[in-house]
């Protein structure tokens, strides 16, 4: 295993924020405080999330981890619907739906032996699943909104046909998860020849042989591949319950888009 | 009386857009809704499919309240027609069968007929038809579900003089047989043909009558 960096090495790669600090300040990019403070929070974050997963880790055990996905979940839910702000009920919706494909997809990774029941494997991977969740939930959101504001007399015109609230948006529900999957799609299709993944590159750092890091990352892959398919389909699928009222009536979307 | 409305208003955000509307719809007749433009008339129709609830006041079809019915078979007896056309699928005969998925090729063909189009088009793509085509052919889709009263707006703005004539000879065949037909333009040919006008301004019924009794007469066409 390669000896991993002391808080000495860490300090010496401020270098690279300085330099980049002296380039945006030469080139008057506007850009210097930005930078510092985009340096400082992370470093600041990152050092709060190992303390609170160290201790998660000793104290909390596996419930504690299960809380601590869960806390991402209403997080990423929040985050999911504020981009699909104006849309009825969206944080709503974007949570259940984060929440459906996460516990899902954790579930059946642990139901099957794929991952062990300990903090080390169910905080880092679900936290990858409730990330690929709320990717989903929020294009997924962002989609439907813009069927809405775009197809509007589309809808309205097969309403007034006597179809239903679901028949009249179906070719919107659908045409909004294909377009929500596709990064998710095309990030599996090219993994490993664009760029080395997250987790492949921190298992080879940390001196696992390749082949044993690949086998990690085909799992964090295909469990994506799931957990994004689940929220979109289901985001899509309740926003057409949202979207319209009893009356089979297209609700107007709110607060324009910034 | 396929429809009565009684004191009916409809605010937005507030904003009242329609007023006290008091009115009868005959059954069977043609009833045109006129007045200048940002009078409430396309938001008058809106309410008689329910694709808007009025805010105060009754609206009843057939001596009873419009809320009461189930709302998608009320929106296949009481069909809208919107003013801007909005093509469904990629071809015609598809089109025709968005509402009436058990339309027969004949049937189908009877209705481009009935709205003077012809039948080779059954076999087209939508997308190569012309504005008056595509506004033509949404009101033979309207008609395929054989509603009991049909609501049309602007129903000939996108028609030339010939193609407007054969859509309002087609809605006073559809009245003598019985269906009631309430169109809101700004024609006075449709004005001319009505049974009965409503002339509304600002949101507030300021006339209502036969044609000839009326002070406002649209200046288009």
């Amino acid at each position: 295993m390669t000896a991993a960096p002391s808080w000495g090495a860490v300090a010496l790669c401020t270098v690279f924020v300085v330099l980049a600090v002296g380039l945006a300040h030469a080139r008057r990019l506007a850009l210097t405080r930005e930078l510092l403070w985009a340096a400082a929070r992370a470093a600041l974050q990152l050092a709060a999330v190992g303390a609170v997963l160290g201790a998660v880790f000793s104290v909390a055990g596996v419930p504690g981890s299960l809380a601590w996905v869960g806390a991402m979940v209403v997080l990423a839910g929040q985050v999911a619907g504020y981009r699909g702000r104006g849309l009825h009920r969206a944080r709503l919706l974007a949570t259940v739906a984060i929440a459906v494909g996460s516990t899902a997809t954790l579930g059946l990774l642990l139901a099957i032996g794929v991952i062990e029941p300990v903090p080390q494997a169910v905080v880092p991977l679900g936290g990858m699943i409730v990330s690929g969740s709320m990717q989903a939930a929020t294009l997924s959101l962002r989609q439907v909104r813009t069927a809405i504001d775009e197809a509007r007399p589309a809808i309205e015109a097969r309403l007034c046909l006597g179809l239903s609230a679901r028949q009249a948006f179906a070719p919107h529900t659908r045409s909004a998860a294909r377009t929500a999957l596709i990064p998710a799609i095309d990030a599996t299709k090219v993994v490993g020849l664009i760029s080395l993944p997250g987790a492949m590159t921190g298992l080879i750092l940390a001196g696992v042989a390749p082949l044993t890091a690949v086998r990690y990352q085909i799992i964090v892959m295909y469990m994506l591949l799931g957990t994004n398919t689940i929220a979109a389909v289901l985001t899509t699928y309740l926003a057409q319950f949202t979207a319209f009222d009893a009356a089979h009536r297209l609700r107007p979307t709110q607060a324009p888009e910034e | 009386m396929p429809f009565s409305m009684t004191d009916v208003g409809f605010d937005r955000k507030g904003t009242p857009l329609l007023d006290g509307i008091d009115a009868d719809v005959g059954q069977g007749r043609l009833t045109v809704v006129t007045g200048p433009s940002g009078a409430g008339k396309s938001t008058l129709l809106r309410l008689l499919n329910r694709l808007a609830d009025p805010t105060r006041g009754h609206l009843a079809f057939n001596g009873r309240p419009l809320h009461e019915f189930d709302v998608l078979a009320l929106r296949r007896r009481v069909v809208l027609v919107a003013q801007h056309p909005v093509l469904l699928t990629d071809d015609v005969a598809a089109e025709l069968r968005v509402g009436r998925p058990d339309l027969d090729p004949a049937d189908a063909a009877d209705l481009l007929g009935r709205v003077g189009l012809p039948e080779e088009l059954l076999h087209r793509p939508t997308a190569g038809l012309s504005g008056g085509q595509a506004q033509r052919l949404c009101l033979a889709r309207a008609l395929a579900l054989q509603p009991e009263a049909l609501l049309l707006d602007e129903p000939t703005s996108a028609l030339d003089w010939a193609a407007a004539e054969v859509v309002l000879d087609l809605a006073r065949t559809l009245t003598a047989a019985g269906t009631s037909v309430v169109a809101v333009s700004h024609d006075r040919r449709w004005v001319r043909a009505a049974d009965s006008a409503l002339v509304l301004d600002g949101g507030r019924l300021v006339e209502h009558g036969p044609p000839e009794s009326l002070d406002y007469l649209p200046e288009g066409a």
